[in-house]
């Protein structure tokens, strides 16, 4: 369940630390963002000398959720953090990898190529 | 009055039967505990008659015995009764089959694990590894003709479980991109019957999934920055047949 405010962390390596997110890519006044959604977000943290920089606005995926994500066999997902990749307005993700555990809900919401940069797919 | 209908299933159905003799032994286990201080005093006929038959019975019912938990002094005389009448017909033909039965099925299902019964067999997955592994290469040879470049076949199953086969091919602009994505998409379309999901505008990193084949398609800057094949490194490649051929007939 993330909302405008929510701060989340970064999944891959493109220099980004922290997000907040301040729009849900969507219907006019969605509520709630969850694994698989876009979010515009602005960086609230970054490395230092990386190409993205601290109050940038961006977009980036959700792919982890403290909400627990149900599957229709009856799995639920819970992750211990909110975590998002940053990709660019064409979907491209902005960093090379991607870190953790991520959702195989992904690959069906499009996001093969996150995916396929993800060390493990749950 | 239950216990007479166990007793009168006891020589029909083998399962009454089964459970008749459990409650038999159990009762007969009891009687090695017999003490000096009894505390009930029955005047009736034992279960194991054959030993007792006629005498007199001290039976202490231990205070913990889980199938003994409901034994109440006004059952044993109807309990009894009945097991003796039965005991002689019945229940060594009942032992004798269960043992049997229990012997056939161990010897049937002892020795086996219980499986999931939707796993397919090994050589089913061998030939689906094929089918998948001739998708990809005629892929692959489709990229070819459009002149892409450095076109990699990895066998990515034993590394990751949602997809068997990676195609990673160069092109060096977004119109060749274009071209190698539609020619694809025709071919699969029309000779395999799929549809594939992912990108459907060219893009500088243009992926096809066909859910066991993904194709990549790279320009040589985006390729040179994802590094897919270390990524993938352990992955197993796989010889093209059209690689090894002199490019322009020389």
């Amino acid at each position: 369940m993330i909302q405008p405010q929510t701060h989340l962390n970064v999944a891959d390596n493109s220099g980004a630390r922290e997000l907040m997110c301040i729009r849900i890519i969507g219907a006019s006044n969605r509520r709630y963002a969850h694994i698989g959604d876009v979010i515009v977000a602005v960086i609230k943290e970054a490395v230092p000398n990386t190409p993205l920089e601290r109050s940038e606005v961006i977009r980036a995926v959700i792919v982890r959720t403290c909400k627990e994500l149900k599957r229709d066999n009856g799995m639920i997902i819970r992750y211990d953090d909110n975590a998002a990749v940053v990709i660019d307005q064409e979907g491209n993700p902005k960093g090379t990898r991607v870190f953790g555990a991520i959702a195989r809900e992904l690959r069906q919401l499009n996001f093969t190529k996150i995916v396929s940069l993800a060390p493990e797919v749950l | 009055m239950v216990v007479s209908t166990t007793l009168s299933l006891a020589g029909a159905g083998t399962a009454a039967g089964t459970r008749f003799v459990g409650e038999f032994q159990q009762l007969g286990h009891v009687e090695p505990k017999l003490s000096g201080k009894p505390r009930k005093h029955f005047g009736w006929f034992c279960i194991s008659g054959h030993q007792l038959l006629n005498c007199k019975c001290f039976w202490q019912i231990p205070p913990r015995s889980r199938n003994l938990l409901n034994f109440k002094p006004r059952d044993l005389p109807l309990y009894f009764a009945y097991g003796k009448d039965a005991e002689d017909s019945s229940l060594s033909n009942v032992n004798e089959d269960t043992d049997e039965m229990f012997d056939k099925l161990f010897k049937k299902y002892g020795k086996v694990v219980f499986k999931r019964n939707d796993h397919k067999p090994p050589t089913a997955e061998i030939d689906d590894d094929a089918e998948s592994l001739s998708f990809a290469v005629a892929m692959a040879k489709v990229a070819s003709d459009v002149k892409a470049a450095d076109i990699k076949v990895l066998f990515v199953k034993p590394l990751v479980y949602w997809t068997r086969f990676f195609i990673i091919a160069t092109a060096f602009s977004r119109p060749q991109i274009d071209a190698i994505g539609s020619r694809i998409r025709d071919l699969a379309e029309k000779e395999y019957g799929k549809v594939p999901s992912g990108d459907s505008k060219p893009n500088s990193w243009t992926l096809l999934d066909f859910g066991d084949v993904v194709i990549h398609i790279f320009l040589p800057q985006q390729r040179a920055f994802y590094n897919l094949e270390e990524f993938y490194g352990n992955a197993t490649p796989i010889e093209l047949p059209f690689e090894n051929q002199p490019p322009f007939g020389n």
